[in-house]
């Protein structure tokens, strides 16, 4: 019996949708799980903001719970005028936590533990905090590289390495969804195999042992549920900070 | 535990790209080794400034 703890993350072909080139696009199970994530957050909002009650029943107090939760993180790194930037934290908020805790169900996707979603949202939000800085600040946005108060002859290399610390951001900030999920279900997979290991191995003496890693899989599947929820927010309250820094250089 | 990972993927980040910038640095150039030190210890910089700044040690905005 073998154990695949990397077979999870394998993405599979469902069908052909188009060729740009010689290369043919597929709609694969990571696409079919976008949809999914996104068919849930549409279900969740237009059902929560269709009833409008005044005491809000169970949909709507999620979507109103959900909605509070990213505005009240925002205005508190980024004050009110930070609510200009809040579809697009709120939408990549909900798409990575939905998409994080959809994949903690056994046999589900998980589509952040692929380096290139984590990296096409974090270019997406560096993107747009560049080009945002400069529509609103010019070129006094160069100054985010120009910390106040440096003496002139170690100037050159602090703003050398605060230009290096700026384009490392998007790499930190991809990886770190990255990592934290694929590890988190390598783990997963790793810990829940030994109990059919032992069984299967040592047989009643073995499936009795399996007691231990079965209790710490269930440990760590809370861990996981936590994690996904974390990560999402640890994404969103980055973006708010890169946002905020931009927008406001020379600090 | 999140704050954790943040941190120590800062600082990771920092070290990996400046490696591999100097690495290629030193492919393109043909500088071996120095290309890959001088960034490598570049990156740590990098690593450690944004592991200050995200650990909030000092305080952002500061005029």
């Amino acid at each position: 019996m073998t154990i695949e703890p990397i077979h999870q993350f394998n993405i599979e072909k469902l069908f052909k949708i188009g060729q740009i080139g010689d290369h043919a696009i597929y709609f694969t199970n990571s696409s079919a799980f976008m949809f999914l994530t996104v068919a849930i957050i549409s279900v969740l909002m237009i059902g929560g903001a269709a009833g409008r009650q005044l005491v809000p029943g169970r949909f709507q107090s999620m979507a109103e719970i959900t909605y509070e939760f990213v505005a009240s993180t925002l205005r508190s790194t980024a004050g009110t005028e930070g609510m200009k930037f809040f579809p697009l934290i709120f939408s990549l908020f909900m798409f990575i936590c939905v998409s994080n805790l959809v994949g903690v169900i056994p046999y589900a996707f998980t589509i952040s533990s692929h380096i290139i979603i984590t990296a096409a949202l974090a270019l997406l939000v560096f993107f747009t905090v560049l080009i945002y800085g400069f529509y609103k600040n010019g070129l006094k946005f160069f100054r985010i590289f120009v910390p106040s108060g440096i003496p002139i002859f170690i100037l050159p290399l602090v703003v050398f390495i605060e230009i290096f610390s700026f384009f490392l951001r998007p790499v930190s900030h991809s990886v770190r969804l990255f990592a934290n999920m694929l590890a988190g279900h390598i783990a997963l997979k790793v810990f829940a195999g030994f109990v059919a290991l032992l069984g299967v191995s040592l047989g009643t003496v073995g499936w009795i042992g399996g007691v231990a890693p079965l209790a710490l899989t269930i440990a760590i599947y809370a861990l996981e549920i936590l994690v996904a929820f974390l990560q999402a927010y640890v994404f969103a309250i980055l973006t708010c900070i890169y946002r905020n820094d931009a927008l406001h250089p020379g600090h | 535990m999140a704050r954790g990972f943040r941190l120590s993927s800062e600082l990771i980040a920092g070290v990996v790209v400046g490696a591999g910038i100097g690495w290629g640095i030193d492919r393109l150039l043909s500088t071996s080794p120095f290309g890959f030190i001088v960034f490598f210890l570049l990156g740590f910089v990098a690593g450690v400034v944004n592991v200050v700044k995200s650990a909030g040690v000092v305080p952002r905005n500061r005029q």
